[in-house]
């Protein structure tokens, strides 16, 4: 793990709580992004143009590079490119801020070829109002072209449009094969349940013990970056559940442009599971309920919301009734489970069941005959056939989407 | 459920040397993600000369709620109190008053915002009609 040193500054007189959870969250991003944090530096001012804190401080930082043997600094608040290029000269070493940081450790966890795509297509969109000035700096000694008066600056961005014009193009294309495959999906009368969250939140966990599957989980921010679907069988209705990234506070548009993607398998479900971690203190629960609601406004439109509180094994009864008392504003739906422990994963699916498209319930009535057989086998398939009596005819209780039920009625006898 | 009153108001810009704002009070019943219920809608329009301060805010919006439900928490966006603290900005209000937060919060705030952008359009298409018709009346006399 590489050493590091994580540098804060605060506005004067802002909330000292908040403050501190975003350090620590950035401890933990640090964690993620395998880095070892062996510093911590605070400021309270405001931001400085050149350097963004003081000058003093800046050399005072540099010196704990140099004492601690730190290879990066990590600022938590957004950076110009004059002030990283400022802070880099006087530290000598690698200095980066929060949004870079996510970026590696997206890049880090790429592992599929649209995931690739959306972490490059993310850091040329970050690099790109930036492009001209770090270009500048950087060959501000050198005079290209004849005479010297060309320059590199307009060619790098130029550069970086073509590639983000290639990356959106290719990307296109499998959000277009997604969305195919949605529609192909709800054509078939699978229903669409995403599960959405803060990161580390336990999304994963929870897909692996409703699954029974082996999905990748750590005690990590952003262990899961590409989504993973999987259809279940919820009491007799077919579901597709899918696992996504988990959100983080103040995720910058273009983030959350460039993994549209893989967010819109959110966006578009039937029902969204909001996993929520229940053992957290309750202003740190507020503030990730807030950052959930902020990122999925705007974007969700008709879908039914189940909140899942997880993690429940870690915290007693009382203490729980106690945060969704205060909470209750922001949690519609709210179903008490513990992933690790499987508790209450019977009461989730029996909120899922309850919240699904209605399906017709009818009885119908088919001659007994080779083809009604195989009609019946297909009914089996596309929707839930609760009972199947064999007299004179073939008394089917059926409980199917419109478009089955409007076909059966044509072949059923009256 | 929960009542709240989402509260908007549009025209906080200078037009025509003069500020013609419209504050829209819309009351509902809510859920953490949708919209149950709406039960009452209030519309005022003020006109002042000078940019409206905190407290000229705060007395628009006690002034359109004026009548709605007194037990329902009025909700706005941070925006329109010029994103001073909560406490500050309920600490103003003589009923409850927060930012919107949840999902059905921020669709009522939506909501009052399409209220309050459309009534000021309409007021000031009115203005402009009567004052066509006017010219009629001159051109036809």
């Amino acid at each position: 793990m590489k050493k590091v040193i994580i540098v804060q500054r605060t506005d004067p007189g802002s909330d000292e709580l908040k403050n501190k959870r975003q350090l620590s969250e950035m401890k933990d991003l640090a964690y993620a992004g395998d880095y070892y944090v062996i510093g911590e530096m605070i400021q309270s001012r405001y931001p400085d143009r050149k350097y963004h804190l003081g000058k003093g401080k800046v050399h005072e930082l540099a010196m704990a590079v140099e004492s601690l043997n730190a290879v990066k600094v990590i600022f938590c608040n957004e950076l110009s490119s004059l002030q990283l290029y400022n802070i880099t000269e006087i530290c000598k070493c690698a200095v980066i801020d929060k949004f870079q940081l996510i970026l590696e450790i997206f890049a880090l966890r790429a592992t599929t070829r649209r995931a690739k795509l959306q972490v490059e297509l993310a850091r040329l969109k970050y690099e790109i109002p930036r492009a001209r000035t770090i270009v500048s700096h950087l060959k501000k000694e050198e005079r290209p072209g004849f005479m010297g008066l060309g320059g590199y600056e307009d060619s790098y961005e130029q550069d970086i449009k073509g590639r983000i014009a290639r990356i959106k193009d290719e990307l296109g294309h499998v959000q277009n094969h997604n969305e195919s495959l949605r529609s192909f999906r709800h054509a078939h009368g699978l229903s669409l349940v995403a599960l959405a969250g803060y990161t580390n939140a336990g999304k994963s966990t929870l897909f692996n013990a409703i699954m029974d599957e082996n999905v990748a989980v750590e005690d990590m921010l952003f262990t899961t970056l590409s989504p993973v679907a999987r259809s279940m069988d919820v009491m007799g209705r077919k579901v597709i559940l899918t696992d996504t990234v988990g959100f983080i506070e103040d995720l910058p548009h273009w983030l959350i442009d460039a993994f549209r993607s893989t967010l819109d398998e959110i966006f578009f479900a039937d029902i969204i599971l909001l996993v929520v971690d229940a053992s957290e203190p309750l202003d740190i629960m507020h503030n990730k309920l807030l950052t959930c609601h902020e990122t999925l406004w705007e974007q969700v439109h008709d879908a039914s919301m189940i909140t899942v509180m997880n993690k429940t094994d870690l915290i007693s009864r009382e203490s729980l009734n106690e945060k969704m008392e205060a909470l209750r504003y922001l949690i519609p739906n709210t179903v008490l489970i513990s992933a690790k422990t499987m508790d209450g994963l019977d009461d989730l699916r029996q909120k899922i069941r309850d919240r699904l498209p209605i399906w017709k319930r009818k009885e119908i009535s088919m001659p007994l005959s080779e083809h009604s057989m195989s009609v019946l086998s297909w009914l089996f398939k596309e929707g839930v056939v609760h009972s199947v009596k064999y007299a004179d005819q073939i008394i089917v209780d059926l409980e199917a989407r419109e478009e089955i039920m409007n076909k059966i009625q044509s072949f059923s006898v009256k | 459920m929960f009542d709240i009153i989402a509260v908007d108001i549009s025209g906080r810009h200078m037009e025509n040397d003069e500020y013609f704002m419209v504050c829209a009070a819309v009351s509902f019943s809510i859920s953490p993600e949708h919209i149950d219920k709406t039960h009452k809608i209030n519309i005022r329009h003020f006109i002042s000369k000078n940019a409206p301060e905190l407290t000229d805010v705060v007395t628009m919006v006690e002034k359109t709620v004026e009548g709605l439900d007194p037990q329902a928490t009025i909700v706005m966006e941070a925006g329109d109190m010029y994103n001073r603290p909560q406490w500050l900005a309920a600490s103003m209000f003589s009923r409850d008053f927060k930012y919107q937060e949840s999902l059905g919060e921020r669709r009522a705030i939506e909501i009052a915002h399409h209220i309050s952008v459309s009534a000021r359009r309409l007021l000031k298409n009115k203005c402009s009609f009567n004052l066509q018709s006017d010219r009629e009346n001159i051109i036809t006399k």
